[in-house]
């Protein structure tokens, strides 16, 4: 295994020392099989203890090491260190807040995730107790789906809430209050699961301001999804199906018809 | 105007995916034909005589094939340009962009089709 040596250019901040982020320099030998990961986790444990940054898995499940390798969102884990050259800058992931050195803030990110209502909506009924007046769907207790109902949205399902998107989408840079890429594939998901009644609910979310009319289509959230979820496809699939509920409900009464009008 | 422009929003964004569809594929094979192929003598210029091409534009699919090649790219124009300029830090001047580009999307394709129905 040959070495060789990297310069790494990382973020530094400290919230109780600094008022803005600063960057450091540490030069070290890398691996040519490394990923950047690798060399993060090298610096913190032989180089400066002091460096906080996140991460789990090292295998590109767990979504916690996104972070901006040269400008762009990169899952570190699975980005290799020898498609770099000998100066690597590692920053946190744009358009968060940052808590520490390559450390985000998680809070508004989890919010819109929840906006999107994120469950199986179902009316109680079917859905709830089960009992001697109130059999199950189906002989087997549960709501049965075939394979090609789940191959609909399954795509959309394997996001691991990385957030690189979010920091890859020019609308989410300027306005801070847009839903984004993952919450919308995330809400299109629960839409397109056949188990799912909740569409009208979430096409509500859909249509208000800062949601999917927002997106300026610049396609960078499917660019650099490391889990090729293709949020763009569902937020363009998301658009699409919002018109039809706004086409329809010019001719058709249905819920929530009569509180657009009251907007 | 944020309210209204949000609320016209699904149908800019129908006509934007049409013209989308239609500027990339159909526009694109028009100019190759129309503006390349018959002036470089690759298509023979008698396919498009004065007398073939009024018959064909004159009908009356040929007129919506025609009305929808003007209209439906103006606004995928116009919708594009929009997102490009709230992209580059623009979202406080969408409310004068976004009438500026749609009003020039309107007059323009009311022009477009008011030549198609003349021809």
């Amino acid at each position: 295994m040959s070495e060789s040596k990297k310069t790494f250019v990382i973020t530094r901040f400290d919230p109780d020392k600094d008022e803005v982020p600063k960057t450091q320099e540490y030069e070290i030998p890398v691996h040519e099989d490394w990923k950047v990961l690798d060399a993060i986790n090298f610096i913190k444990d032989e180089v400066d203890p002091t460096i906080s940054h996140r991460w789990s898995c090292r295998m590109a499940v767990c979504g916690s090491c996104g972070m901006m390798v040269n400008g762009e969102p990169k899952l570190t884990c699975k980005t290799r260190l020898s498609d770099y050259g000998d100066r690597v800058i590692v920053e946190p992931l744009a358009n968060f807040p940052v808590i520490r050195d390559l450390v985000s803030e998680l809070d508004g990110f989890m919010e819109k995730f929840q906006a999107v209502k994120p469950w199986v909506i179902r009316a109680k009924e079917e859905a709830g107790a089960v009992s001697a007046s109130n059999p199950p769907k189906s002989s087997k207790g549960t709501f049965v789906q075939s394979a090609a109902e789940l191959a609909e949205f399954k795509q959309f399902s394997l996001c691991i809430n990385c957030m690189l998107c979010y920091a890859a989408c020019p609308v989410v840079a300027n306005e801070p209050e847009f839903l984004g890429p993952a919450a919308i594939a995330l809400g299109h998901r629960y839409n397109l699961d056949s188990r799912d009644q909740g569409l009208d609910e979430r096409n509500e979310v859909f249509r208000g301001e800062g949601t999917v009319f927002s997106c300026s289509f610049a396609n960078e959230c499917s660019e650099v999804c490391p889990k090729n979820v293709d949020p763009a496809a569902a937020v363009n699939q998301a658009k699409f199906g919002a018109v039809i509920d706004w086409a329809t409900s010019l001719v058709l009464p249905r819920p929530g018809a009569s509180k657009e009008g009251g907007k | 105007m944020r309210h209204f422009l949000l609320r016209i929003e699904p149908v800019i964004w129908l006509l934007f995916g049409q013209g989308l569809l239609i500027g990339t594929m159909l526009l694109t094979g028009w100019v190759l034909v129309v503006g390349i192929g018959v002036p470089l003598g690759l298509i023979d210029p008698a396919a498009l005589s004065f007398d073939r091409a009024h018959a064909l534009g004159s009908n009356i699919i040929g007129r919506l094939v025609l009305a929808a090649l003007i209209v439906l790219p103006l606004w995928k124009g116009a919708h594009h340009l929009r997102h490009l300029s709230i992209d580059f830090r623009g979202a406080e001047r969408d409310v004068v962009v976004a009438p500026i580009l749609y009003g020039i999307a309107t007059v323009a394709s009311l022009l477009g089709v008011l030549a198609v129905a003349r021809l």
